[in-house]
């Protein structure tokens, strides 16, 4: 099996690629544009210098060669969302070429080119006519090109999240607009699906896909050399109604721009949350996939991670960490961060009460857990309860239940109050 | 003569003048179609006409094309911009052209341009309406646009001062593109001092058009004159010996002249029809009928149907270029003409350069006279490309170069080219500057007068 991907990414910057207009998301179609990027006669496009070092970065993270000097062509279709009936993108000077990525297993998938362009504006559908949206007319887009190397859905999986997360720390959030075609072969002929749409589709397509030609082989059929399309309601790929040709695009320099020197351009200073994550485990003895799982897509975590290793132990961080997600605290101060630790490293149950306390720095309050307390705790419990001394004497486990109604009702500490509980019972059960 | 923008400046313009001068181009147009808008200017400004290709904000643009009719460009084009900032003048009109630029003789449209000097005649193309405007006018300057002669060939013809800028001077935003790495937004006027007031004010880099620069413009004012041999053997016989004459003139005003031989001037016409009709073809890509000048409103039909019945509005010429143009950029033959001639173009300039480097390159403007709009009209596309012989070599390398009368014969101008070094545009003005002290144009027109 062979797949090769060209994914389309949105770079995130403040405006289009070749013009002044906002790139921000808007409901309202067709506000965020000008006579650039409508293609008004008499128009001219700007390069944005933002694009080129966000595109450089990106370049960077794939571990690409960089030309220093980079040109655009024209490329001539006829489209009703492409308003020059040609598309300004990249060819043989492309920003970057030869890049690889390492994934799960050090598989190598090499990047054959990464390349600027500008996205065309969006055609919303209906029944009886069509709609354009210049909106997105012009935002800056770069296309990432494979190898054929993926070899399987793992590889697959494992390729996107990679890709995801190392872009995740440049800024880009690929599912906001991620479009993709697919190129995948498991017979002699490939069958590219084109403009998927999203990385959930674009693994569905890919599994649909691989089980559309396994099944065809295992009839003996060859699947044959086609376009297809994928639908999401249907979470199929179909036959594309596209006819399957080379196209021809006539493509020419784009005359309009010039060649631009960008060995001066900076790339913006990035992580790549793996390797950061290797690192993080092996330095604290830790289990380096929880590690990666807490900071891939969540840049404030792995911020609380490197101001606070050396403050702190770092199991007790990491559960302060997934305590934070698990309650979503969007900011935690130094304070509030310190009295959770003290609560974690105190064997205290975390609730809702505890971080809203801790977020307010308010003391975290405690049942009385004197021993007296706990103790008159445990016996109102269970004269309520009467029944749990009979059930005990069958099964001790009834322990862990009774203490945790007294952890949730007292914020004990569970440890503690397990040891009382099991003391009392046994007692007025006359057990030892 | 010096400056008619000054001279107009300092004389006092009687109350109804701008509406004299309207009245006037209003009677005279339908006669000679110099322009495709006239507009009553309501400022105190030196008249200035703009091509019909180069945006004026809120004004209609057509580029005489029927497929931008109603497109009104919401912007003003940067050299529009800047003359319009300093307030000294006042637009009178949009100019006629040959369709988006596309012709040498200003009848590639739906109303061909008349020369004043003789009716019968082509006014020269593709910038006819500004060249015609020139003549007709005493106080006027004229924005035109020339891809490979555009501003040369009318000039020539009508017996004006024309002139284009090094590739790159001007900025081209706002100009309706003809081929982008070779469009240059120039001027014409009736002295060589008015074209350097318009450089001086519209020159230098504009942050719309990438490809502007900021690069020094010079003026160094060689004494020395190239001819080159291959380019005279192409004019017919009786401008060849006028020229000659001119040229001996030349040599007594102190003037050496050097006749050289350049075998690959040769390929400059393929060359430039080349990169022009495939850059030409994809800027025509984008008139498809539904989002500015002509609209379809049957939106039954399936795209490729849709924009194919919009493009019927093309002229015969403009069919003509989208069709070569894309010929040549298709992959199978991209190669053989397209990358090829790019290769030409770079080859010529470096050669061109080495020539120019202490020196000007001279030559008639064009090698025939202004041809009845009769036998224009019944010229091959080829013979029509290879009048433009002369006028090809430095649009091609985009080398500054200007166009100016020297004689007449029969009341018809016979107008040379002087070309000059990248960015030694101030040198090929002042050659002309230099040749005026000597000589007297004669205009049959003095529309304006005060």
């Amino acid at each position: 099996m062979k797949i090769g991907l060209e994914i389309h990414v949105a770079l995130p910057t403040k405006s289009k690629l070749f013009c002044g207009c906002s790139t921000e998301q808007v409901d309202t179609p067709n506000i965020n544009i000008c006579p650039i990027c409508m293609g008004f006669p008499g128009s001219k496009p700007s390069l944005n210098e933002e694009a080129i070092i966000l595109a450089k970065s990106i370049a960077n993270i794939l571990n690409c060669k960089i030309r220093d000097k980079i040109s655009f062509v024209r490329k001539v279709y006829f489209y009703p969302d492409l308003p020059k009936s040609f598309q300004i993108t990249q060819l043989q000077e492309s920003i970057g070429y030869e890049g690889l990525i390492i994934i799960d297993k050090g598989k190598r998938i090499n990047i054959r080119r990464i390349q600027i362009e500008e996205d065309p504006a969006k055609i919303i559908r209906s029944e009886e006519y069509s709609l354009l949206d210049f909106n997105r007319s012009g935002i800056p887009l770069v296309e990432i090109v494979t190898e054929p190397d993926i070899t399987s859905e793992e590889e697959l999986t494992s390729f996107i999240f990679t890709l995801k997360a190392r872009l995740y720390y440049l800024g880009i959030d690929i599912d906001r607009e991620i479009k993709a075609d697919l190129n995948i072969s498991l017979g002699k002929e490939r069958v590219e699906v084109k403009n998927v749409t999203g990385t959930k589709n674009l693994l569905e397509a890919a599994r649909y896909e691989i089980e559309r030609q396994t099944e065809l082989i295992s009839r003996g059929i060859e699947p044959t050399k086609e376009t297809r399309s994928y639908d999401e309601k249907e979470r199929k790929t179909k036959a594309s109604r596209e006819k399957e040709s080379d196209e021809e695009y006539g493509y020419i320099y784009e005359p309009d721009l010039p060649e631009y020197n960008i060995k001066n351009y900076s790339i913006r200073e990035t992580v790549d949350p793996i390797e950061k994550a290797k690192e993080l485990a092996e330095k604290h003895a830790y289990n380096p996939k929880i590690i990666l799982e807490a900071i891939a897509f969540d840049r404030y975590a792995l911020d609380l991670i490197e101001r606070n290793e050396e403050k702190y132990n770092f199991n007790s961080l990491m559960q302060a960490i997934m305590e934070i997600k698990r309650f979503k605290i969007d900011n935690i101060d130094d304070l509030s961060l310190k009295m959770l630790l003290e609560e974690i490293e105190g064997g205290f149950q975390i609730d809702k009460d505890t971080i809203s306390s801790i977020i307010k720095h308010e003391k975290v309050k405690h049942s009385d857990f004197s021993q007296e307390g706990i103790d008159n705790g445990i016996r109102e419990f269970i004269e309520k309860n009467p029944d749990i001394l009979r059930r005990y004497i069958k099964n001790k486990k009834l322990a862990d239940y009774v203490a945790g109604e007294i952890i949730k009702r007292y914020k004990a500490k569970p440890k503690e109050v397990l040891k009382r509980t099991i003391e009392i019972l046994n007692s007025m059960t006359g057990q030892k | 003569m010096s400056s008619y923008i000054e001279e107009f400046e300092s004389k006092v313009k009687p109350k109804d003048y701008y509406d004299r001068l309207y009245d006037e181009l209003v009677r005279l147009n339908p006669r000679l179609n110099a322009f495709n808008a006239l507009i009553k200017p309501d400022k105190n400004g030196i008249p200035l006409s703009v091509k019909d290709n180069i945006c004026v904000k809120g004004i209609e643009a057509t580029a005489s094309s029927k497929i931008l009719k109603g497109y009104i460009p919401p912007f003003n084009a940067t050299v529009v911009e800047r003359v319009l900032k300093t307030k000294r003048f006042s637009i009178i009109g949009k100019t006629n052209m040959d369709e988006f630029g596309f012709g040498s003789f200003g009848i590639n449209c739906e109303k061909p341009a008349k020369n004043p000097l003789d009716e019968e005649r082509v006014a020269g193309g593709s910038s006819s309406g500004a060249a015609i405007a020139t003549a007709l006018l005493k106080y006027h300057v004229a924005i035109a646009e020339s891809t490979g002669g555009s501003i040369s060939a009318p000039a020539a013809f009508c017996g004006v001062v024309g002139f284009t800028p090094t590739y790159s001077v001007i900025s081209r935003y706002g100009l309706i593109d003809y081929a982008n790495s070779l469009d240059k937004i120039g001027f014409m006027a009736r002295s060589a001092d008015d074209i350097r007031v318009m450089l001086d004010i519209t020159k230098g880099k504009d942050n719309r058009d990438p490809t502007s620069t900021d690069s020094k413009i010079v003026g160094l004012h060689h004494k020395k004159l190239v001819i080159i041999d291959e380019l005279i053997d192409k004019v017919d016989e009786k401008i060849r010996s006028q020229f000659f004459e001119f040229v001996e003139k030349l040599k007594n005003l102190g003037y050496t002249v050097k006749n050289i031989n350049l075998n690959e001037i040769d390929l400059s016409i393929p060359a430039y029809y080349l990169i022009a009709m495939a850059e030409a073809s994809t800027n025509l890509a984008k008139f498809t009928g539904f989002k500015y000048g002509f609209k379809l409103n049957d939106f039954s039909k399936n795209y490729n149907e849709f924009f194919a019945e919009a493009r019927e509005e093309f002229g015969t010429e403009a069919k003509r270029r989208v069709i070569l143009g894309t010929f040549i950029r298709s992959a199978s033959v991209k190669d053989k003409y397209y990358s090829k001639s790019l290769i030409i173009r770079k080859e010529l300039i470096d050669k061109l350069s080495k020539v120019l480097k202490d020196a000007f390159l001279i030559s008639p403007t064009m090698p025939i006279m202004p041809p009845k709009i009769s036998e224009a009209n019944s010229m091959s596309p080829v013979q029509n490309y290879a009048t433009d012989i002369l006028t090809i070599p430095p649009n091609l390398c985009g080398l500054p170069h200007i166009s100016f009368p020297y004689s007449y014969s029969n009341g018809l101008p016979l107008s040379a080219q002087i070309v000059g070094s990248q960015f030694n545009d101030y040198g090929v003005i002042s050659f002309v500057s230099e040749w005026e002290k000597n000589f007297e144009y004669k205009f049959k027109y003095n529309i304006g007068e005060i």
